[in-house]
Order: structure tokens, then C-alpha cells, then sequence
């Protein structure tokens, strides 16, 4: 019999079969393994096995029927592997997921990742995808994500843009991320914000969907039967998976996929990656956010342990103020009584000590260093009174009557003269009253080397914006700027304890309650004071 | 001759007022304590009272309370090492109040002005 297939030749060469060709060479010498996997498939050798049926061999059906069983078997095996192919990529994917997933704590990373997955084509290939979360302090299900083309065109361009750039997942999700995750949220931004359904409305197929843990395949949404048509509507589209997102029986969110470019029909297949695509997300989903909870804690508890930290330097500090306190107060009892003493019968003494008798400049001495060494006491008193601001709210053109009052018997000695301006209308100044009289006090009484052009002071007050300015124009005195700077700075090398610390010491204390006090001087002017009062709590402004 | 009652626990600040004032024409009585000054109330009218804020273990501020309550027409001023009670409450109830010194003119003037404001007042009757 001729056969008209290559079947029972030893060596063929390419050409003599229609169905060997390049690449095929290692089967020409082998019929074994030629006839499994190219003859078996030959029209040639099924009318060869035609004719042998024909012949009437007895085992002519017999070849016939092990030939088609064979056929089928390898059919079933070819589509076994394609399955197998299909699920191995479809591991690899979700291995690959799952790495980019249990390696971040960082929620708009993982929903990134999350929504690439469903829409790139190495991964789910859907259209487009909606991540919902649940709000459990409003008890809601709202829109929170979403990643999709619009219209065709947008589509088209997006994919052209993906197969240009061939990115893996980790890459597609870092860039989706980094360029596009505003830009996708702004804008699907009217549909979710449409899309907030209370867990408590346990009719909405959403919320059945997250209730019941498992995916939902809805077709013919328009017309379904459980699906809102103003849901429907929303999506625009009749064919969606609801995929929820549960996490330990907590309710995370819930994806919605569709294919609303393309009209892909959704598999049962689809369905199932997808469901084994949502554990880790929700799982990742859940520790992200608590991760974020754990930061705002974290922060939280940061903020208060340095709140904590300024209150105690605060304590500490007040203690050491305290302690001055203390000090001073002793030093106060011990020390003014001694110098009265010497001081008081010094003077005594002096006045019982007739002109020219050789003693009287000794007691003379004693009177001037005791009247010295009460002078230094008061500034060290005055000093440790100014650790202690003790602020409240008051009449600042009373506050300058009294220290005018205070002051006049001083001016009057030095013939000087005194005007007031009080401002209108002005409101109360926070202040330590007793510390910013007693500034106004040794600013009028100061009696500073230089002599102006007249005996004159002439002070003012006014609002300017969130201030109360004293302004004190001495013409009785002129000396130059920078020696007028250095008087100001407190324990300078120019200053000697008891001689003229005072205008420091007035720095020092109106500085501690954040009030500036300015000096110019110019010699047609005299010196100028300027003292802005706050007229706000530190807390109000 | 004006009576003046002047308490401190110094000796020597006694002594010194006692002094001072002794010149300036008043008929100074000095006490040591609360109770001495208590004691020499009872014994006699003072016109003026000058008091020490830190008496031992006792306070000026309290006998001045008690001042006010018993001799309300007898004024009181308080001589202090401390400048700081000018501003405690109870200080205010005090006619005058002067921080120690060696000079004592401020001490000497705060006594005039009261005891003249005081005859101003019984003079008016009010």
C-alpha cells in the first residue's frame, strides 16, 4: 500500500511533509517522536489510517479509535498547559503584588499598587477600578480612589503610553503614584464624591456586597434588580465586579472594576484572580491605615511629651527662680538692715561732727558707700522682682500719671519740666504693672551725662495697630547714638553696679515681657524713648 | 509733741529711730515685738504707729490688721527691707509705706505728710 503520509520513512527532509518546517529539523530523523507530534495531526495520515480501516484489517478501527482518543487527550493536555501557563503568570503576578504590598506601610502607595494591578494588562486588564473606603467614624462607605480612562481617546492614548514605556507593576504603580494619583482623583472626583452609601442601608448592593464578603458579578446593572439606578447611572456602565475588601472580618472598602472601554465581558475567572487579589490588599489596606493612626499617635505623643518637656524646663526654671526669690529675700532682711544701721547712724554722726574736723570724711565715706551699697541692693531686688512678670490689663495713661506723680519732686529738683499727652480712647495695655511703672519711673528720672537743649520731658501715648506707645522725649539730654546703645545692654562692660544700671535693668525686664524699648537720640531732639505695650494676651495673638 | 510708736526687732534700728526721729521734735516709744507694742498701746495714746514687716517670727502686717480694727484713728506706717509688700493687699490697709534706708528724710516726710493729713482730718471732722 502507498502511503501518502511520512510515517513509516526513517529519515525525512524538510519539504517531503507539509507539516514539518524551520525548526522542526531534530524530527526528521526521529519517527517516533514525529509521528507523536506532527503525523498524528496530518490530513496525510488520517486518510493513510482511512484507507487502512478500509482494507479490511481488523485493526483498522482499532488504530482509528486509540488515533482520535489520542487526539482528544492531547487537545485536553494543550489546554491543561495553557491553564497551567496562565495560573503560573497569574502566581507570579500576585507574588509580585504581594511583595510590592506586604513591603509598604504607606496607604496611598498600596492603593496605587492596588489599582494598577486591576487596570494594567501584565495584571487584571480591567478598564478602569474604584477604590471605596470605609468612614467608621461617619459608619459609610465613600468613594476614595480611582484609576480609568474616560472616553476612548483618553484610552488609547494611556495604553499607547503603557506598551511605549514597558514598566513592570512596581514601576507602573510608582509612577502612577508619583504623576498621576491627583490627577486621576481630581478626576473621577464627581463621581466619588457621589458615591458615600451608609453601612446601615444594607439594601445598596454595596453594602450587601461587603456585608456578604464576597464578589459580585453585576450584569444588566440598569435593570438589576438590587443595583440603584442612580448607582448605575453614576458608573455608566451594565457589567461591574464588586469586590469587597475584608480584612479579620473588618469591613476595609470594596473595589468596583469594570470594562467600560472595551466592553470586555467579565469572567467567572476574572472574578476569582480577583477575589485572591483582594485579601492582601485589604489586608495591606488595613495595616497602612493603621500604620498612618500609629504615626498621628505617634506624633501626638511626641507633641506632648515636648509640651511635657517645655513645662518641666518651665518648672525647673521657676524653682530656680524661686530659689532667687528666696535669696533675694533674705539677701533683702539681712543685708538693708546692716546698711541702715551703719548708713542711719553714719549720717548721725555726720550731722553731730563739727566743719572741718578730720572724721567727717571718713563718715562722710561711710554715708556715701552705705547710700552706694543701697543703691546696688535695690537694682539686684529690682532684677530678681523682674524674673516675675505678673501681667494683667491696665490704664496705660493712668500708669503714666502715676509715674509722673512719682517723679515730681525729682524733676522739680533738677528744674525740668513735665507735659502729658494722654491718647484717646486707648485700650487697656498686658502688662506687669509694677515693672513697667517702675521702667517709666527711672526712664523720667534718669539723669544722663550730656546736656540738651532745655530742661523739657514730653511724654505721649498712642495706639498704634496692636500697641500702646509711651513715647518720652527728653531735650534736657543729648549724647551720642552708640553710647545711648550701650547703656541699654544690661551688665555691659560700661555699667558699674548702682551707677545708671537702671535703663539696663528697665531693658532687661520689659524685654522678658516681649516689650521693646527703643532710645534715639539726635541733638536737636534730645532722646527719645519709645516703649510699644502689648494690647493682646501672648495666646490671643 | 507728737507720739510715735516705732516696732522693730532690730535693737540697733530702734535705737536709730529713737534717734532720728527724737531730733525732728517727736516722742518716740519703741517695742520690740507684737506683744511689747501691744503692751505699750495700752499703757498710752500714740499719734502715729511705724511698723517693721519681718518681726522674728511674727508679722508687722498682722499687727497692722489688728491697728486697724482697734486704734482706726491712729495712722500707721510701714518701714520695710522689702519693697515687694507695696504691693500685697493687706499692705494697703497702711497709711504710708517707705523700704528702709540710711536716709532717712523719706521716713521723716512720710510721718509728716500723715500726721498732717491726720490734723487735716480732725480738724474737718471727717
Amino acid at each position: 500500500m502507498n502511503w501518502e503520509c511520512c510515517w513509516n520513512k526513517d529519515a525525512v527532509a524538510l519539504g517531503d511533509c507539509p507539516n514539518l518546517r524551520e525548526g522542526d529539523e531534530d524530527l526528521l530523523e526521529f519517527p517516533q517522536c514525529r509521528i507523536l507530534e506532527k503525523c498524528c495531526d496530518c490530513p496525510n495520515f488520517k486518510r493513510d489510517l482511512e484507507r487502512f480501516q478500509a482494507s479490511g484489517h481488523p485493526l483498522g478501527p482499532v488504530f482509528s479509535l486509540i488515533h482520535d482518543e489520542y487526539r482528544r487527550q492531547k487537545t485536553h493536555i494543550q489546554s491543561l498547559i495553557s491553564f497551567l501557563d496562565s495560573k503560573s503568570l497569574e502566581i507570579r503576578f500576585l507574588h509580585e503584588l504581594g511583595s510590592v504590598l506586604q513591603s509598604s506601610v504607606d496607604l496611598e502607595e498600596v492603593l496605587s499598587v492596588a489599582l494598577t494591578a486591576i487596570t494594567a494588562g501584565q495584571g487584571f486588564g480591567m478598564n478602569r477600578a474604584f477604590i471605596l473606603m470605609v468612614d467608621h467614624k461617619l459608619d459609610h462607605l465613600k468613594g476614595y480612589l480611582a484609576i480609568g480612562p474616560r472616553n476612548y481617546e483618553e484610552a488609547h492614548q494611556a495604553w499607547d503610553e503603557i506598551a511605549h514605556n514597558d514598566m513592570d507593576l512596581q514601576s507602573l504603580a510608582q509612577s502612577f503614584r508619583a504623576n498621576k494619583l491627583n490627577s486621576e482623583r481630581a478626576k473621577f472626583h464627581d463621581i466619588l464624591e457621589q458615591i458615600s452609601v451608609p453601612l446601615a442601608n444594607t439594601s445598596h448592593i454595596l453594602v450587601k456586597a461587603l456585608d456578604g464578603k464576597q464578589p459580585l458579578l453585576i450584569e444588566d446593572a440598569f435593570h438589576h434588580p438590587d443595583v440603584d439606578p442612580g448607582f448605575a447611572h453614576l458608573l455608566g456602565v451594565d457589567t461591574f465586579l464588586l469586590m469587597p475588601l475584608v480584612s479579620r472580618n473588618r469591613r476595609i472598602g470594596m473595589i468596583i472594576a469594570d470594562n467600560c472601554i472595551t466592553h470586555r465581558p467579565i469572567t467567572q475567572e476574572d472574578m476569582q484572580s480577583l477575589e485572591t487579589f483582594t485579601f492582601p490588599v485589604a489586608f495591606a489596606i488595613e495595616r497602612a491605615s493603621l500604620y498612618e493612626r500609629l504615626q498621628e499617635e505617634l506624633n501626638r505623643v511626641m507633641e506632648a511629651h515636648n509640651k511635657l518637656k517645655v513645662q518641666q524646663e518651665l518648672i525647673v526654671k521657676m524653682e530656680k527662680m524661686a530659689l532667687v526669690g528666696r535669696i533675694t529675700s533674705s539677701i533683702a532682711h539681712s543685708i538693708r538692715n546692716p546698711l541702715m544701721i551703719i548708713g542711719g547712724f553714719a549720717r548721725s554722726m555726720l550731722k553731730n561732727t563739727p566743719t572741718g574736723d578730720p572724721k567727717r570724711n571718713f563718715i562722710e565715706s561711710i554715708v556715701g558707700e552705705a547710700r552706694q551699697l543701697e543703691g546696688v541692693l535695690d537694682e539686684i531686688l529690682n532684677y530678681s522682682d523682674s524674673l516675675y512678670p505678673t501681667k494683667d490689663f491696665w490704664d496705660i495713661n493712668q500708669l503714666v500719671e502715676t509715674a509722673l506723680r512719682d517723679s515730681a519732686d525729682i524733676l522739680r529738683t533738677r528744674e525740668y519740666e513735665s507735659t502729658f499727652s494722654a491718647g484717646n480712647e486707648l485700650p487697656p495695655a498686658y502688662i506687669d504693672f509694677k515693672q513697667v511703672s517702675y521702667c517709666l519711673r527711672i526712664i523720667l528720672q534718669c539723669d544722663l551725662n550730656g546736656a540738651g537743649r532745655k530742661r523739657l520731658v514730653n511724654i505721649g501715648t498712642s495706639r498704634e495697630q496692636d500697641a500702646i506707645v509711651i513715647r518720652i522725649q527728653d531735650h534736657g539730654h543729648y549724647i551720642p547714638q552708640q553710647e545711648m546703645d550701650s547703656i541699654l545692654v544690661p551688665f555691659s562692660s560700661t555699667q558699674e553696679m548702682g551707677a545708671g544700671l537702671g535703663l539696663a535693668l528697665c531693658k532687661t525686664m520689659l524685654e522678658k515681657q516681649e516689650i521693646p524699648l527703643n532710645a534715639r537720640t539726635a541733638p536737636e531732639d534730645g532722646i527719645i524713648f519709645t516703649i510699644a505695650l502689648p494690647i493682646h494676651k501672648e495666646e490671643q495673638l | 509733741m507728737s507720739r510715735l510708736l516705732v516696732v522693730d526687732d532690730e535693737s540697733n534700728i530702734r535705737l536709730l529711730y529713737a534717734e532720728e526721729l527724737a531730733e525732728e521734735g517727736y516722742d518716740v516709744v519703741t517695742a520690740a515685738g507684737t506683744a511689747e507694742a501691744v503692751e505699750k498701746l495700752r499703757e498710752g495714746v500714740f499719734d502715729l504707729a511705724v511698723l517693721d514687716i519681718k518681726l522674728k517670727n511674727e508679722s508687722g502686717i498682722d499687727l497692722l490688721q489688728k491697728l486697724v480694727k482697734e486704734r482706726h484713728d491712729m495712722p500707721v506706717i510701714l518701714c520695710s527691707a522689702f519693697s515687694c509688700y507695696k504691693d500685697d493687699f493687706s499692705a494697703w490697709l497702711a497709711d504710708g509705706y517707705v523700704v528702709k534706708s540710711g536716709d532717712m528724710s523719706e521716713l521723716k516726710q512720710e510721718i509728716a505728710r500723715v500726721l498732717a493729713k491726720k490734723a487735716q482730718r480732725q480738724k474737718t471732722g471727717a
